[in-house]
């Protein structure tokens, strides 16, 4: 049973007083234990889209939580968009990391994206376990906005870990993971699938589709087709244009 | 203590304190001595003030007009019969002998800046001697006020006084074992005693630390062929000693235990322990003023700017450093460079810099060009299909897959300047395949190689 599932209604046979007592009690435990401990009162990050905003439940990503990236290989555009939220995160000061294991990362562009340079840390590891564990680090300091890894494998027991850091933390903690692990089980509050799309017309954006994979706090199974203008540098993803794409037919091609 | 980063001269106010020793010249005598026995090599002078003293320690009239450089303190094999009368300069007291020593010495004695002396060189004027006939007003408008001032400094018609230089305080903490141990547990208690009390003294004095240096002192492995019915105290008498050090360098002067201690358990996990530990040291090698932290009256939960975020994110810094190495935590800058690959330099983080102050400001379409997220360290060597052979992709090759390119931006022409060493010249294509990955392609224009330079992730 994936956590985050709230409780069937039981449809049908009315309920007694204190059976809907009993299970509003029970409901509150449940969002306890698995729930954030942050204050509900917290604003969500935007993920620096209207249109993959509409497609999560609370309107952006949660305080405080993992956000995965599936990405569909070498190309995708998955991590631009992780670019973008974490900008948004980091609007309101803190610090960009960077877990940079492959030395593949190249800071000029996303500077131009818009992070600053002065809040840009990036962390090298030599393996694997000392990459986790600088993740691990990041996502506990209240002053990391945002951290952004390219974890290679994630048992359950780090990436729990790894959950109650973020939390502790209070914020974002960006994943971007190999589309192969979309049927794993996750300790993300939101899980996005997002993959590259043919553009539609010469010139124009890059179209990428975004699917809601599953949310913690419900819903899933959403997608978007999402334009990300980089040449003109603007942030804001507009919504699919009128040309239909499939992107089930796309990938497979 | 002279004011410069490599320091060559002491000054000492000695003002009413040769009659303890009879007279300035046994005084002198003294000092030279003891200074000789520490193995240093010492011009010394007295003189009415410190620019004079200065002078005449550093220069002396040479008959021929030459000049004598300045020495320095240098280390010499310590024999004190080397030491002669000429090391030990006397001026009488009074503004008369004062300017007759300074007659004769160059104009470098007066400490003035290099651009000022070469002015004076270029006018025929050399030695002090010659200033004094011309007119100060015209000197002070010509060569500029410092001339006038140094020169009333060394006369005593001005008044210099000497800062005084307080002894470098030492933070070190040491703790003796009575009982050797090899248990990490009880040594790491020790270490945890030993830096509460260095960040005491570290606060009591106001400093923080910015490099631990420890140093643990153990037994080398006892070796089998020591009879067994030694006792232990002969055996450890004879046993060698071997110490294990390391260092903790941090971002930011810290005086906080829990930092610290974190810090060199980090470092202490990774070390191996050669033998039993006899002693522990812990040493704040280099210490920097600590920066008064204001208690914040309302400690936000949300706000991630200011001293106390800056403070966490060093804390951060220095905690990934530690484990993972200096040279693993970097911060990115950008550099004007046409080549992609050397547009940005990796700094370690420094100060005051690591502070997230909201989103940036967006490059607009003007500024620069779209670069891949990912650049791949060494362009990998791809098989292309073009049109035309000059011309843009139509089809590469990579990691044995194959892509159909449905779109290209390009040419754009890179190249570096001659001067730079080997040349780079390519010809870089942005190109979307037929599934929407986008590639950044060029062909290198001195053989027409193609190669895969980033990913537009």
């Amino acid at each position: 049973m994936s956590p985050g599932s709230s409780i069937p209604p039981n449809l049908g046979a009315p309920r007694s007083q204190a059976t809907e007592r009993l299970v509003e009690a029970l409901r509150a435990r449940m969002a306890r234990w698995e729930g954030s401990r942050r204050p509900p009162g917290d604003t969500p990050v935007s993920t620096g889209s209207q249109a993959i905003d509409a497609l999560l439940p609370g309107r952006g990503f949660r305080r405080g939580t993992l956000v995965e990236w599936l990405t569909a290989g070498e190309g995708g555009g998955a991590e631009s968009l992780a670019l973008v939220a974490a900008r948004e995160a980091c609007r309101e000061g803190g610090a960009l990391v960077i877990l940079d294991r492959h030395r593949e990362f190249y800071p000029p562009e996303a500077i131009r994206q818009g992070i600053e340079p002065e809040g840009l840390i990036v962390v090298q590891a030599a393996s694997q376990a000392d990459n986790l564990w600088a993740l691990d680090q990041a996502l506990r300091c209240p002053a990391v906005a945002a951290a952004l890894a390219w974890p290679e494998k994630l048992d359950p027991k780090t990436f729990r870990r790894m959950q109650l850091a973020v939390e502790q933390g209070g914020g974002l903690g960006l994943l971007v993971r190999p589309e192969q692990v979309r049927h794993e089980p996750s300790w993300a509050d939101v899980r996005l699938w997002v993959r590259p799309l043919p553009s539609a017309e010469p010139g124009t954006g890059r179209r990428l589709s975004v699917e809601l994979l599953r949310s913690r706090q419900g819903g899933g199974g959403g997608s978007v087709e999402v334009e990300f203008e980089d040449e003109s540098h603007a942030v804001h993803l507009a919504p699919p244009r009128a040309r239909p794409a499939d992107p089930r037919r796309a990938a497979g091609a | 203590m002279e004011d410069s980063p490599h320091p060559q001269s002491l000054f000492l106010d000695v003002t009413g304190l040769e009659h303890l020793f009879g007279n300035e010249a046994s005084l002198g005598q003294r000092i030279l001595d003891a200074l000789h026995r520490r193995g240093l090599s010492v011009r010394m002078a007295i003189a009415d003030t410190p620019g004079a003293a200065w002078a005449a320690a550093h220069f002396e009239a040479a008959c021929d007009g030459t000049r004598e450089a300045a020495c320095g303190l240098a280390r010499l094999p310590g024999d004190p019969n080397t030491l002669s009368r000429k090391r030990l300069t006397i001026i009488p007291p009074g503004e008369t002998p004062t300017q007759n020593a300074l007659h004769p010495l160059p104009l470098e004695a007066l400490r003035l800046p290099e651009q000022v002396v070469e002015r004076l060189h270029s006018v025929g004027i050399h030695r002090i001697g010659q200033l004094e006939p011309l007119p100060r007003q015209d000197l002070a408008l010509r060569f500029g006020p410092a001339l006038i001032d140094r020169w009333d400094q060394a006369l005593g018609r001005r008044a210099e006084p000497i800062p005084a230089c307080p002894p470098a305080r030492v933070f070190q903490v040491q703790e003796d074992l009575e009982y050797p141990t090899a248990r990490r547990e009880i040594v790491e208690s020790i270490l945890h005693r030993l830096i509460r009390r260095l960040t005491e003294m570290l606060l009591a004095g106001g400093r923080g630390a910015m490099r631990v240096d420890c140093r643990l002192d153990c037994h080398a492995s006892v070796r089998a062929e020591h009879a067994p019915y030694e006792q232990a105290s002969v055996r450890a008498k004879h046993a060698p000693y071997e110490a294990v050090e390391f260092s903790v360098g941090l971002f930011r002067p810290s005086a906080s235990a829990q930092h610290l201690l974190g810090l060199v358990r980090l470092r202490l996990e990774r070390l191996r322990i050669a033998g039993p530990v006899t002693a522990v040291s812990i040493d704040a090698a280099t210490t920097a003023p600590l920066e008064r932290r204001q208690e914040e009256l309302f400690d936000l939960d949300g706000d991630r700017s200011g001293r106390s975020s800056r403070r966490l994110m060093a804390g951060l810094v220095d905690r990934l450093a530690s484990r993972l190495g200096r040279g693993a935590v970097l911060c990115p800058r950008l550099l004007s460079d046409a080549q992609p690959e050397r547009a940005y330099r990796y700094d370690l983080p420094k100060g005051e810099r690591i502070q997230g102050r909201g989103a940036g400001r967006l490059a607009t379409a003007w500024d620069r060009p779209s670069r891949p997220l990912r650049l791949i360290g060494q362009p990998m060597p791809v098989s292309v299909v073009s049109l035309v052979p000059d011309g843009p992709p139509v089809r590469f090759l990579v990691r044995g897959q194959e892509h159909r390119i449905e779109q290209v931006w390009g040419p754009e022409r890179i190249e570096t300047g001659w001067w730079r060493g080997p040349m780079v010249a390519r010809d870089y294509y942005r190109v979307e395949t037929s599934l929407g990955r986008r590639f950044w392609l060029f062909r290198r224009l001195s053989d027409g190689r193609w190669f895969l330079h980033g990913m537009f992730e």
